[in-house]
């Protein structure tokens, strides 16, 4: 028997962006199930409640495709945290959301916050590759350690002998760095006219992770729920002060209002 | 014999209704695509028994014919090798036009015979083909003798994509059922087995075919060998092309491709595809496409599995009339403003379906339209933990426009019941959401889950008839509902066609009776089929379209008999195999008849945004 949802009135609204088959909705299911399993391309979006200690935050997995295109700026109404996603392994997919995507965000909060995550890096990192459900991120990998730090010399030495990386023969070319992501992140807040120096640093969200391993998967969630938390709180506070708004009336209201902070 | 056949087959050509006698310049040039065509698409023969027919004649009907033949009883006897068929009819002349490749066995002297002689007769023409070049590349592959014995067995219907797949093995070659949408330009969008961008050589003949077609003011309709059948359709600036050994009539192949069209609507709406290519004559529509390819493979997967296609009906679980009633009362309850339908489906079938009152007043919704929510459910629902909310269209209802589909499972983790609201408001995800949990509520109240789980399909045993072993039966008549839901209702498919390759064959035995029952040359109204392994008899009356499967001993009056008292079991147990009366509800103040009205709803088809990225 399902536990009713109804009791559940979410806090706050997070939203994944990003191209098609950047990894989205695995993102998603490896934080939520613990698994990386086959996906079906996204149609529209997939609405997700999620318990966060006392909190409920609200997650939309939209389609990355095309054919969904005008839906983005209705699932980014308000939202208090948008997930920019690309794949490492697709530089394209990087350029897509600045040309494609941002723009839908002109309807989240005005301070709402934006992460820059390159999925995949499984692909790209030996680091990225190792479960980390199963074990903590292993110890000997020091000669790569240095490539993690500075990802484009591993692009200049695409095998590296002896790691898990040649066992899995999967190390492909980096496409995009790390460093790309952080401009994106710089040209981001120019684009939302916002100081760098009273904003979030590039360093705590901009992230590269692996849906398929597991890999900064948990990090990137939870760091982002503690991010909204304010928020949250403020939002509470403000349904304190009016408590007959009850879930029915925020709900129905919320389609209504154009630019609802509510859900 | 494989000889004198194959005289036969090379008189056989191309049939054009309106133009007869310019035979030569144009079956040249349609020979040489033909020939192209057969190179692409089984280079190797193994037999040279090239019986290719080409058809060109005016849009048809493409759904199921009414039927207009007398009812006649039971009088003749045709008789051929050991399969007996017995038809209203007797089996004599002028069914030259009957073009349908599913003639059960020996089709080839006899019936290619009859086709030559007597294909002048009625509106078409045969035209000798440029046999030579026709010979030397040889569409036939196989020469099979009894495509309805051996059809279906190699059938892997596992819902799998082949995009990867080697276009020039022979294993490509080999698939049942290739479908193709290309543009009218020839750019490939989708190809069901291997990748378009390796088949654009094999897209590039076909449109070559089909342009040449239509330069001469014709619609270029099917093509037939000896083993396949090539069915083209061109719908907009969209073509669409089958290509088939499976033994269907071109009217049957024709109805699956417009499925395939219909859902390639569903996702795009036909104004935007229009506009599209009215902007931009070359644009490449995968770029819209890619990720529905899943969508489109689950679809033919479906259409190739499941007979509903084939009868153009929804298939309802069954259930007890009084907990259909409760489930629909608790759907009409749950309502916000603009929604339109609510749906309730477990395990792939329906259990109900509410819809609002002045939205479709004045018309009902298309079973097509249905299938196509539930293949777009089926293929989207691999996350099954969330709520979807997607726009889709249902092309029949009005191509042009978006509904708004909040799609949620109710019984997490299982994900067997299904609930399905379609809005017109793109904004309602949250009100629409809250009615999901009004819905949900009313059902943990009422116990209606662990209710629902135990429905399920019957066994034909329930009926108490022997020898009766599988059936469908779609009503006309059933009060208050075929007006409104077109449905049947058919046992589980159990031993002996419990394998997926019986279950492809039992299927395939229908698909043969339906043709012969659609035939738009020669609709049958009762049709007696002794098979190799069963009896078939298919009847079809102004209350009811029915095909019923029997041991293979059952004589003619057993079989009549049993059928008796089919009918009066169905009768029986109506309440419980049909949704009886479809529930309303008024959730529009002022009639939202914009998405029936088309023009007055532009907006809605364009705003879904990406038209603004072309
Ligand atoms: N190697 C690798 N593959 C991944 C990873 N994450 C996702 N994939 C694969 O990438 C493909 C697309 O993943 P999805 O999660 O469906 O992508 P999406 O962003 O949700 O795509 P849309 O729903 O179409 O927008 C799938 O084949 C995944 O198996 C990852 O971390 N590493
Ligand atoms: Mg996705």
């Amino acid at each position: 028997m399902p536990e009713l949802s109804k009791m559940k009135k979410p806090d706050v609204k997070v939203v994944l962006l990003g191209d098609m088959n950047v990894g989205k909705t695995s993102l998603l299911h490896r934080y939520t199930e613990r698994k990386f399993k086959d996906t079906i391309s996204t149609v529209g979006g997939a609405f997700f409640l999620k318990q966060w200690g006392p909190y409920n935050i609200s997650i939309w997995d939209t389609a990355g495709r095309e054919q969904f295109h005008g839906l983005g700026s209705m699932y980014c109404r308000g939202a208090a945290a948008v997930i920019l996603t690309y794949d490492v392994t697709n530089w394209q997919s990087l350029a897509e959301l600045e040309e494609r995507f941002l723009s839908l965000t002109d309807t989240a909060n005005h301070d709402c916050i934006y992460a820059i995550v390159g999925n995949k890096a499984d692909l790209t990192d030996p680091n990225a590759q190792l479960s980390q459900d199963s074990d903590g991120v292993s110890q000997d990998q020091t000669e790569c350690e240095e490539e993690r730090t500075e990802p484009q010399v591993l692009s200049a030495c695409p095998t590296p002998p002896a790691s898990p990386a040649s066992l899995s023969g999967m190390v492909l070319h980096k496409q995009v760095t790390h460093e790309d992501a952080v401009a994106l992140y710089g040209r981001i807040l120019r684009y939302k006219g916002l100081e760098e120096k009273s904003s979030l640093p590039a360093e705590k969200v901009c992230f590269e992770t692996s849906a398929k391993t597991g890999y900064n998967v948990d990090t990137l969630f939870e760091t982002l729920f503690d991010l909204v938390l304010p928020s949250i709180l403020r939002k509470r506070n403000e349904n304190q002060e009016s408590p007959t708004v009850d879930l029915e009336e925020c709900r129905g209201a919320s389609s209504k209002r154009a630019k609802s902070t509510c859900c | 014999m494989e000889r004198d056949n194959h005289q036969e087959g090379e008189a056989q050509g191309v049939k054009i209704c309106d133009s007869p006698s310019e035979s030569n310049p144009p079956a040249d040039t349609l020979a040489t695509s033909l020939s192209l065509l057969g190179n692409h698409m089984f280079p190797d023969p193994v037999e040279r028994n090239d019986g290719t027919t080409v058809v060109k004649e005016e849009p048809a009907d493409l759904h199921l014919s009414d039927v207009t033949a007398q009812e006649q009883s039971l009088d003749a006897e045709h008789v051929s090798n050991q399969v007996k068929k017995l038809e209203t009819e007797a089996a004599e002349n002028s069914e030259c036009q009957n073009n349908e490749s599913t003639e059960t066995t020996e089709r080839g002297t006899e019936d290619a015979a009859i086709d030559n002689d007597q294909s002048d007769s009625g509106e078409f023409v045969v035209t000798m083909l440029a046999k030579a070049k026709l010979e030397e590349q040889g569409i036939g592959v196989k020469g099979r003798s009894s495509p309805l014995l051996e059809a279906g067995t190699q059938e892997s219907p596992a819902f799998m994509s082949h995009r990867d797949e080697d276009v020039t093995a022979d294993s490509w070659r080999q698939h049942r059922k290739h479908v193709f949408v290309l543009s009218e330009a020839g750019k490939p969008i989708y190809s069901r087995y291997g990748s378009e961008e390796a088949l654009s050589s094999t897209m590039g003949v076909m449109m070559a075919l089909v342009s040449f077609v239509q330069s001469s003011d014709n619609i270029i309709r099917s093509v037939y060998s000896e083993e396949h059948t090539v069915v083209f359709l061109q719908k907009g600036p969209l073509v669409l092309v089958c290509v088939s050994s499976s033994r269907q009539s071109e009217q049957q192949l024709r109805g699956e491709l417009l499925y395939v069209y219909y859902q390639i609507i569903s996702m795009l709406t036909q104004a935007s595809i229009s506009r599209i290519f009215e902007h931009k004559k070359n644009y490449d529509l995968r770029r819209l496409l890619a990720g529905s390819e899943k969508i489109l493979d689950g679809l033919l997967n479906l259409v190739d599995s499941d007979p509903s296609f084939l009868l153009a009906a929804i298939h309802c679980l069954p259930l007890a009339s009084s907990l259909r009633d409760s489930l629909s009362q608790i759907l009409q309850k749950a309502i916000t403003p603009n929604l339109v339908f609510s749906i309730l489906i477990a395990k792939n079938q329906l259990l109900t379906i509410v819809q609002e009152k002045t939205v479709i007043e004045d018309t009902r919704l298309e079973p097509a339209d249905v299938h196509l929510l539930l293949n777009l459910i089926g293929a989207s629902s691999a996350f099954q933990a969330g709520e979807i909310w997607t726009p889709i269209c249902l092309p029949l209802f009005n191509p042009d426009c978006y509904f708004y589909a909040y799609i949620s499972y109710l019984d997490p983790p299982e994900c067997t019941v299904c609930l399905l609201l379609l809005s017109t408001d793109k904004e309602a995800f949250y009100a629409v959401a809250e009615c999901k949990r009004k819905i949900e509520e009313a059902m943990v109240a009422q116990n209606s889950l662990s209710l629902i789980a135990k429905a399920q399909s019957y066994s034909v045993s329930q009926v108490g008839v022997s020898d009766l072993r599988h059936f469908m039966y779609k009503p006309f008549d059933v009060p208050d509902n075929y007006r409104q839901l077109t449905q049947f209702t058919s046992p589980e498919m159990e031993a002996p066609y419990s394998s997926e390759g019986e279950k492809m064959r039992l299927l395939d035995l229908y698909r043969y009776m339906h043709s012969r029952i659609h035939s738009t040359s020669r609709p049958l109204k009762l049709i007696y089929h002794v098979a190799e392994r069963e009896t078939l008899l298919a009847w079809v009356t102004s209350k009811f379209e029915l095909y019923t499967c029997f041991s293979p001993l059952v004589t003619k009056a057993c079989a009549i008999t049993a059928i008796t008292k089919l009918l009066r079991w169905i009768k029986k147990e109506e309440d419980r195999l049909f949704i009886r009366y479809p529930p309303k509800y008024s959730t529009t103040p002022n009639p939202s008849k914009s998405s029936r009205g088309g023009k007055s709803d532009q907006q809605d088809s364009t705003d879904n945004g990406f038209l603004s990225l072309l």
